[in-house]
């Protein structure tokens, strides 16, 4: 070295001006032919049965769905016992007072302009919920500072089988449209604790929250994940955005499931 | 009739009996004057003898068999001074060259008659080579050069996304380029997710993309190979070089171990993106890291005139954490140890032991719940290769080599309420093996031809769990291998073959046939490259990807080789192509194999590219035609779609002005097509939720990027021992709002709409960087 290194001078300039921005785009998007849309599931509760069938609209319409009238919908158990059900409102499908029972398999069958869609689903057996408590975090990144209040479910996972849960979140009687999933991927038998978090809302003094635990089976389980995946704007743009594959026959969109479920309430401090 | 066949195998052998006179072997190395370094592709012409000559080779060897008699040679290399010498041949003769810098570039307008035509007459298409020095004046992101970026402005070769060292090759994926640093494999050429690639340039001494037919040595990707050669260093003087930049900081040492017997160099390199964080008010976000470093280290030693060992190293770290809550690191490591053996003048040996490696880790916590995920791809490899110089006329090279791959997929470690449970994904080991040959020979003048073939095999080893799935990706059978027995083998014979016949000094025309095989392959599902892709080998479901690609060239040159011209066409047939199922989930799944479809794909293109190599003003502008399509089982009613990196029209100019021996100016421009995409065609309301309909894969496209970019280089000092410069730069001068993603969503603002959000990442970044050496 011919000259000694203390001799680096060392400037350091910065200019920067790092812009990420978005905007609100117009994009020419095609337009399509109209879906059935199936929202169905039994649960362990009375009066549960619940079916609404809508359609697809074009893209760049108002978000007002058409209900699908006049369809024929049936229920059958595992013996073939069936039960039809009656159109309570327009494109919503209810069987009164009927209750589903843990372990058995129920099979929906939808009749609409002359196509048949069937779909089947095991309900699991009930997990309960041991305790219902508010947890709160620091909150950086998002909003500059401030704290986020959410709830924390602590359940028992049963041992020795395969597990699948859903968490439905009622705030202040209003049904949240966020996903929750769980399996009992690597904690088979322990006691879980699920939080129910969104990065983007907290809860408030005052709220009263409701947290409905639901076991599911392993369609519907795969259906919601990947619903979560395709309406989350959380997590990476995958590069193959997908329908949700459906557990019913024909090619509609949309789910059947049974499943049990538990519940929980807390007013939040 | 016994004579005839006696002697046809004479006239079989290329040219080595033909001539009655004596031929004796001039032989050496050629080597920078000023540092030692050994000069990657250097011609050599015999001024008596036309269209003989050779080039040096990737250790800056060259050897020359030609008749006895008195010869002026000349040596030449871009930027280099040519140096002629006379030689009275008359035995095997030893000629080390050392060549010297062009004091300036200035200097070149003036000497005429003496530019080169190697794009004419060398038998290669479909290759880009570019000289570091060539590089320096290209305007880039935050002053950073970068030899991806550089590359991704000729013509076949386009970039991945906005700000992405990710590239496709001839409308083949991110993952079918072999991408080699001093030959070991560099599994993730990217830092911070791509804006940077991890070759820092500082380190590198030459660098050649074959993106048509690959030579016969390379083998195990698809579309193209990038062989990164580092530098060996100063054998001569200490020195050291430096740059200050913006967002990053780099140094380098350098010099001889014995003088002029052998050399190290070190390099490093580190960007300091979280010291910004430290600026913030937000505590989270200050405990919050963001970085990468590099460290390039390289020694080599001359143990006597034949025999010569090399050691280099690459190592490098993107580290990234929020507080303690989450954090990753991902990087690579290579290592290469090679010896250099001249069994004689004519027949030089290298033996190479590398090593490579890429890993990342994620680190997890929340509440009493800590996660550890580990995934690793890992190489052990051995190769030798022979290089004999048969005549002028015919350069033999054969060879094999041997690696054996691990494959980590996952180690998942979970610790909730101190209960600890681990999810391993089994393991993949893999043995893999090719043996090649190919000659490079000259019948006439006005002919070359070089055909070549490799032969590889890839055995997949146990132990391990293989699966079979049915068609709707459920298990339908599990075999367990034990220790060391072979699950499947893949052989695969690649032909290789390429003519150039030679019209005249400036023009010629040249053809090429390619077949490469790829058992590697990376299942990628995000839009831009994550570190979390995910290496997979060929197994019982996934097969050997194979493509054969023709291609065709006309290239021509202007003005005393001023302008270099050149026209290509190609077509590329795939099979075995991959592509992921509906909703597909492929990281951390011990089933990722049953999310992936099969098929076959085309990619076709038009390349134009018209280059000034001299003057004031030199630059080129690289214009691509070209279509890429796959053909899948299960999507898009099994017919023809766009793949991801599709794009009909890729226009790139680039051009640099030395307005005196201190400013040069530059700017590059490009435009593309946008990627195809996704994107719904409808929309409907399920438990809420607006949820977007989507038709067909990739039936959209993004809109058309272009971008212009502007640096300014001023020289402020330079004396004989100091040298220091300042470098000005703007990305994105016009402030184009690319679209780097689209979003459909609800509109926050009115539940009864939907909107599509377009997301930018950079407009208008300027930067400076203060470079020193000494």
């Amino acid at each position: 070295m011919r000259k000694a290194a203390a001799n680096i001078i060392m400037i350091l300039i910065i200019v920067i001006s790092f812009l990420s921005c978005t905007k609100v785009v117009n994009f020419n998007l095609n337009s399509s032919s109209p879906r059935l849309i199936v929202e169905s599931s039994i649960s362990d509760q009375p009066s549960s049965c619940y079916v609404k069938l809508t359609q697809s609209v074009n893209y760049n319409e108002p978000n007002t769905f058409p209900a699908v009238i006049g369809a024929t919908v049936v229920l059958y158990d595992e013996t073939g016992k069936y039960y039809s059900l009656t159109e309570s409102s327009p494109g919503v499908y209810t069987l009164p007072s009927f209750r589903g029972v843990p372990g058995k398999a129920y099979s929906l069958s939808i009749s609409t302009s002359g196509k048949t869609y069937v779909a089947t689903s095991r309900m699991p057996d009930a997990v309960n919920i041991d305790t219902l408590y508010q947890e709160k975090l620091l909150y950086g990144p998002y909003r500059g500072g401030g704290e986020l209040k959410y709830v924390v479910v602590n359940y028992h996972d049963p041992v020795g089988r395969k597990n699948y849960y859903r968490f439905v979140e009622k705030i202040n009687k209003v049904v949240q449209s966020a996903i929750y999933l769980d399996d009992d991927l690597l904690k088979d038998g322990n006691l879980i604790s699920q939080n129910i978090v969104r990065a983007d809302t907290s809860l408030k003094t005052r709220d009263s929250v409701t947290i409905f635990l639901q076991t599911i089976d392993k369609n519907v389980f795969n259906y919601f994940t990947q619903l979560r995946d395709v309406t989350d704007s959380y997590g990476g743009q995958t590069a193959t955005p997908a329908n949700p594959i459906s557990n019913f026959s024909g090619g509609v969109l949309g789910y059947f499931s049974a499943y049990a479920v538990r519940s929980k309430s807390i007013i939040i401090r | 009739m016994n004579l005839r066949i006696f002697v046809l195998p004479f006239f079989l052998l290329p040219g080595i009996l033909a001539f009655p006179q004596a031929k004796f072997t001039l032989s050496g190395y050629v080597k920078d004057g000023k540092t030692g370094e050994e000069l990657i592709g250097t011609s050599i012409a015999v001024k008596e003898l036309t269209a003989t000559g050779t080039y040096s080779n990737q250790y800056g060897f060259y050897s020359l068999t030609i008749p006895a008699g008195n010869y002026n040679i000349t040596y030449q290399y871009i930027g280099y001074e040519p140096k002629t010498i006379t030689v009275s041949l008359q035995q095997n003769m030893k000629q080390e060259i050392a060549l010297n810098e062009k004091v300036s570039e200035l200097k070149e307008v003036i000497i005429t008659g003496e530019k080169k035509n190697d794009n004419v007459v060398k038998n290669e298409m479909g290759v880009e080579k570019l000289a570091l020095r060539e590089i320096k004046n290209v305007p880039v992101l935050m002053g950073e050069k970068d030899v991806l970026k550089t590359l991704q402005l000729t013509p076949g070769v386009k970039s991945a996304g906005e700000g992405n060292s990710g590239f496709y090759v001839r409308g083949g994926a991110a993952d079918q380029n072999l991408i080699l640093l001093d030959e070991a494999t560099v599994y993730n050429s990217s830092h911070l997710l791509g804006f940077f690639s991890v070759f820092n340039s500082d380190a590198i001494k030459d660098v050649t993309l074959y993106k048509g037919s690959q030579p016969a040595e390379y083998g195990g990707r698809l579309s193209s190979v990038l062989d990164i050669r580092m530098k060996d260093g100063n054998d001569k003087d200490f020195g050291v070089e430096g740059g200050i930049g913006v967002i990053s900081s780099r140094l380098k040492v350098e010099g001889p171990i014995v003088k002029n017997k052998g050399s190290f160099t070190i390099s490093g390199r580190r960007t300091y993106a979280d010291l910004f964080l430290l600026l913030s008010r937000d505590t989270t976000l200050r405990k919050s890291r963001l970085y990468f470093y590099d460290l390039n280290a390289k020694g080599n030693y001359e143990i006597d005139k034949n025999n010569r060992v090399f050691i280099s190293g690459y190592f490098g770290k993107d580290v990234a954490g929020f507080a303690s809550r989450f954090g990753i690191d991902w990087g690579n490591g290579t290592g290469t140890i090679r010896w250099n053996h001249l069994f004689s003048d004519r027949l030089f040996s290298n033996t190479s032991m590398i090593f490579s490696n890429y890993d990342y880790r994620i680190h997890l916590s929340f509440g009493s719940t800590k996660g550890l995920i580990i995934s690793r791809i890992r190489n052990w490899n051995l190769k030798q290769d022979y290089q004999y110089f048969i005549n002028s006329k015919s350069t033999l090279k054969f060879g094999f080599n041997s690696i054996y791959h691990t494959i980590i997929p996952g180690v998942v470690t979970i610790e909730s309420n101190s209960r600890i449970s681990e999810l391993h994904l089994t393991n993949k080991h893999a043995w893999e093996n090719a043996v090649y040959i190919s000659d490079e020979y000259r019948p006439f003048n006005s002919l070359s031809l070089e055909f070549g073939m490799r032969f590889s095999s890839f055995s997949i080893v146990g132990p391990g769990s293989f699966y079979s799935y049915d068609a709707s990706g459920n298990t339908i059978d599990t075999i367990n291998y034990s220790n060391g027995k072979f699950v499947k083998t893949y052989f695969n014979p690649q032909p290789r073959v390429s003519v150039n016949y030679i019209i005249s000094d400036r023009s010629s025309v040249k053809a090429s046939y390619a077949r490469n095989a790829q058992d590697l392959h990376l299942l990628s599902n995000s839009t831009s490259g994550d570190p979390t892709d995910s290496w997979i080998s060929s197994s019982n479901n996934v097969k050997s990807e194979i493509a054969d690609q023709v291609a065709l060239g006309y290239f021509r040159n202007f003005k005393e080789n001023i302008y270099e011209f050149s026209a290509e066409v190609y077509f590329k047939y795939l099979q075995n192509q991959i592509d992921y199922k509906d909703g597909a989930e492929v990281t951390l799944n011990e089933n990722a194999e049953s999310q992936l479809l099969f098929g076959t794909g085309r990619a076709y293109g038009l390349e134009l590219f018209l280059k000034k190599k001299y003057g004031k003003l030199n630059g080129w502008i690289g214009y691509t035609l070209a279509r890429s399509e796959k053909r899948i089982e299960g999507i898009n009613n099994n017919k023809y779609y766009p793949a991801k990196q599709d794009r009909t029209h890729d226009i790139s100019i680039v051009g640099i002005y030395e307005l005196s021996k201190k400013w040069t100016i530059s700017a590059t421009w490009v435009y593309y097509t946008g990627n195809a995409v996704t994107f719904p065609s409808g929309k409907y309301m399920i438990n809420g939720l607006v949820t977007n309909y989507y038709t067909e894969r990739n039936g959209y496209r993004m809109p058309a990027y272009h971008r212009l970019d502007a640096g300014v280089t001023w020289l402020n000092v330079k004396t004989s021992k100091f040298e220091s410069s300042f470098n000005f730069s703007c990305y994105n001068v016009y402030g184009r709002e690319n679209a780097y993603s689209i979003d459909f969503q609800q509109d926050p603002k009115d539940a009864t709409k939907t909107q599509a959000v377009q997301t930018t990442l950079f407009r208008w970044v300027p930067s400076v960087t203060y470079n020193i050496k000494f």
